[in-house]
């Protein structure tokens, strides 16, 4: 057994000119070397992780990431000139729905077979059935029947919660909610479970195969804890609205002392500490995900061997990568977005540093299965869309 | 002889298997060592991976595999590629000054794109789109309004033609038009005393504001306004703003993260709100210029205006505010459509 860590060596300095110099040349091309340029920004990327002494190549050629942005722009232009024209457009939805398992699949192919380590491409063989049955039939039945579960609850409790008083409707207050949490926490940790299996059951590299086995054991006890999370920090800014409420009310106090007036003091704290909570549930939500994303990374990444002996291991500390997301998030803001290349660079050393493959013996005898690179148009429409696979 | 020897490491084609390697260049003829043996093995050079900071370059060696060296300036040299578009391009992005110099310019350009491109670009678009296709978007939006803002106007058939008069009147005033105007009588719903310009020339006023009103010369001018809005293609223009602004962002922000994305998206949304008051001081002196090119009273309609605020505030019990509401203050509004009224009159 070795244990290879990924090692990062881009550094900020020298990706800030490759960053520059792209977002110059894609203003003056009106957007056109915007290929070029993610070419460049990923094979840097990509070019500077190592893994036992050999780094890491993208392949992809601009000229077919270009192509495909422009037919998803295209496409895009023409949906929403037609949803413009005429309401009864929005009926194109369903084609869309029905078409993003495929979408999903031909973008993962995509940046799967234009990614190779040591000469040897890696590959993705989900297929659309596969794909359809997760990304929509599953959670659609699942939102179906987390609906019956609140109208069994409404129907058993519904009526009490009005009727009772006391003890008794704190008691059906707690079952309802348990009820609640514990179907979201099932819902969605299980959805991560058959998510993440897919990717990594159908992505190989060369000849060897991935295989991933989640347990929903410990995405459960994920989901616990980012709700945990999500709860402290809507207290926190619930507390910091409390303060500065009462902050108010007391200089209000203050006055109507001095002027010997009666000004009604209201209960602005509570307000404000509500109205701080509510704020705090959008950031709260945000930061949770994200908080909960990286524990599912490190989940799927340990549950990951390849050719059925090297073992895939993730150890980021999920508050630290908050931590992160953030600062970069002030840090580029701040610096109306100059800082953005320091921030990149950062957020990828550190998921880097916290990866590393645990293999049993050389990885040197892993054959080759090349295969054609498939469309860009589907990855390229992921890009835009925002979806974030975050490999 | 050491000028055309490379060392780098060789990865056999179809596995992962590697070891190290000299490249020699003898004449034109490229050849391949293997490991510590002294056989030479006549290659042919298929591509070369283009030049990127720190990164080893790849030669792709037809049919035997791959040859990666880190001595990039060594294979620029050999194959004669220190100038190609990707070499000089790396030696741009690693000095400097230049890079200081792009990063300037790039800040100027992105700054006078939003500012002075884009609007402008937006305006001769909204020029040329054909009225054909505003006419189809306005009958798709009279759909979506009725059905969620208004219902049928109660007002009587004679007081309707009296100001479909006013409102012929000020198309003639207006001169010839692009636009098929026409006026349509909504009762407001929860919109209240509303007058509305959609970009293909439908303007729509409600049973509220005309009830509101005290003279012709108030109703008159809100529907000026509103013609305004529809001659100088405002909500087009606006529309495409938004459009380009939208491809701005994504040109400069494939590599930005989704955060950064949600909050330039917040300040874009908020920018907006006080490019388009901008459009309601147009449209007012437009409605001024025709009043006082009808011989009307072209400060009526902002008394009718104070009154439709003063009824919203007092339902809403809210304060007026100049940063988040997309109308100047009606105050605003009397001192700059007296100014321009001025300006109109002969010295």
């Amino acid at each position: 057994m070795k244990l290879h860590k990924f090692k990062f060596t881009g550094n900020a300095k020298e990706y800030f000119g490759i960053w520059i110099v792209n977002l110059f040349l894609s203003i003056i091309t009106l957007g056109i070397y915007t290929a070029w340029a993610k070419v460049r920004r990923v094979r840097y990327f990509y070019g500077h992780t190592f893994i036992d002494g050999h780094n890491l190549e993208y392949h992809a050629k601009p000229k077919s990431i270009l192509i495909g942005r422009i037919i998803v722009l295209g496409i895009l232009i023409i949906m929403n000139f037609l949803v413009s024209i005429t309401p009864l457009a929005g009926v194109l939805v369903i084609p869309y729905l029905l078409a993003l398992p495929w979408v999903i699949n031909q973008a993962m192919r995509f940046n799967a077979r234009v990614t190779s380590y040591r000469n040897v491409r890696f590959n993705f063989k989900g297929t659309y059935w596969q794909a359809l049955k997760i990304f929509f039939l599953i959670p659609l039945g699942a939102i179906l029947g987390f609906g019956l579960v609140i109208a069994v609850l409404e129907s058993l409790f519904g009526e009490s919660l009005k009727s009772l008083s006391g003890l008794q409707a704190v008691i059906s207050i707690i079952i309802y909610l348990i009820v609640l949490l514990v179907s979201a926490a099932l819902f969605v940790s299980y959805m991560s479970k058959l998510t993440s299996n897919y990717i990594g059951n159908n992505l190989s590299f060369g000849s060897a195969d991935f295989r991933t086995d989640a347990k929903l054991k410990p995405l459960v006890a994920n989901y616990a804890f980012s709700l945990l999370f999500f709860v402290v920090i809507v207290a926190v800014f619930a507390l910091a609205g409390f303060i500065a409420g009462s902050m108010f009310e007391i200089t209000k106090l203050l006055e109507s002392t001095q002027l010997g007036n009666t000004i009604p003091i209201g209960n602005e704290a509570y307000v404000s500490a509500i109205f701080g909570a509510f704020i705090a549930i959008y950031i709260g939500m945000f930061l949770g995900f994200l908080f909960y994303n990286a524990g599912v990374r490190n989940i799927a990444y340990r549950a990951t061997l390849l050719d059925g002996q090297h073992q895939l291991q993730s150890s980021i500390s999920q508050l630290q990568y908050v931590w992160i997301m953030v600062s970069n998030l002030f840090v580029t803001v701040f610096t109306i977005g100059l800082m953005r290349p320091w921030a990149a660079i950062r957020t990828w050393r550190y998921l880097a540093d916290n990866t590393a493959l645990l293999a049993k013996n050389d990885l040197g005898n892993i054959v080759d299965e090349s295969t054609p690179e498939g469309a860009a148009a589907s990855a390229e429409f992921l890009d835009i869309e925002g979806f974030d696979f975050g490999l | 002889m050491l000028g055309n020897t490379i060392q780098g490491r060789f990865y056999q084609a179809g596995s992962t298997a590697v070891q190290d390697a000299k490249l020699h260049k003898n004449g034109d003829i490229w050849q391949l060592v293997l490991g510590t043996e002294s056989k030479l093995l006549t290659v042919e050079i298929e591509s070369v991976s283009d030049r990127l900071a720190g990164i080893a370059h790849k030669i792709i060696l037809k049919d035997i595999g791959v040859f990666e060296s880190s001595d990039n300036d060594g294979i620029d040299a050999m194959l004669e590629t220190e100038n190609s578009f990707f070499s000089r391009l790396t030696r741009v992005e690693s000095s400097l000054p230049l890079v200081f110099v792009f990063a300037v310019l790039s800040v100027v350009i992105l700054v006078s794109l939003y500012r002075f491109g884009i609007p402008a670009l937006a305006n001769g678009a909204a020029k040329v789109t054909p009225s054909s296709v505003l006419t189809l978007m306005d009958a798709s939006s009279m759909q979506v309004v009725d059905r969620v803002f208004f219902s049928k106007s109660e007002l009587p058939e004679k007081r309707r033609d009296e100001i479909r008069v006013l409102f012929d009147e000020l198309i003639e005033q207006s001169g010839p038009q692009k636009l098929p105007f026409r006026l349509l009588f909504r009762d407001g719903g929860e919109l209240g005393a509303n007058a509305i310009a959609l970009p293909g020339g439908t303007v729509i006023i409600t049973d509220q504001l005309i009830k509101l009103s005290k003279s012709d010369d108030e109703i008159s001018g809100v529907l000026g306004h509103e013609i305004g809005h529809g001659e100088l293609r405002h909500s087009l223009r606006q529309i495409y703003r938004v459009l380009g602004i939208g491809f701005m962002i994504s040109v400069i922000g494939g590599d930005s993260g989704q955060l950064v994305e949600d909050v330039v998206a917040q300040a874009v949304a908020l920018g907006n709100l006080s490019y388009t008051r901008n459009f309601e001081i147009e449209s007012d002196h437009r409605s001024a210029e025709l009043m006082v090119g009808m011989g009307r009273d072209p400060f009526a309609f902002i008394e009718l205006l104070k009154r439709m605020k003063k009824e919203k505030d007092d339902k809403n019990d809210k304060k007026e505010t100049n940063w988040y509401s997309t109308h100047p203050s009606t105050f605003d509004r009397m001192a700059n459509v007296k100014k321009f009224v001025d300006s109109l009159s002969p010295r």
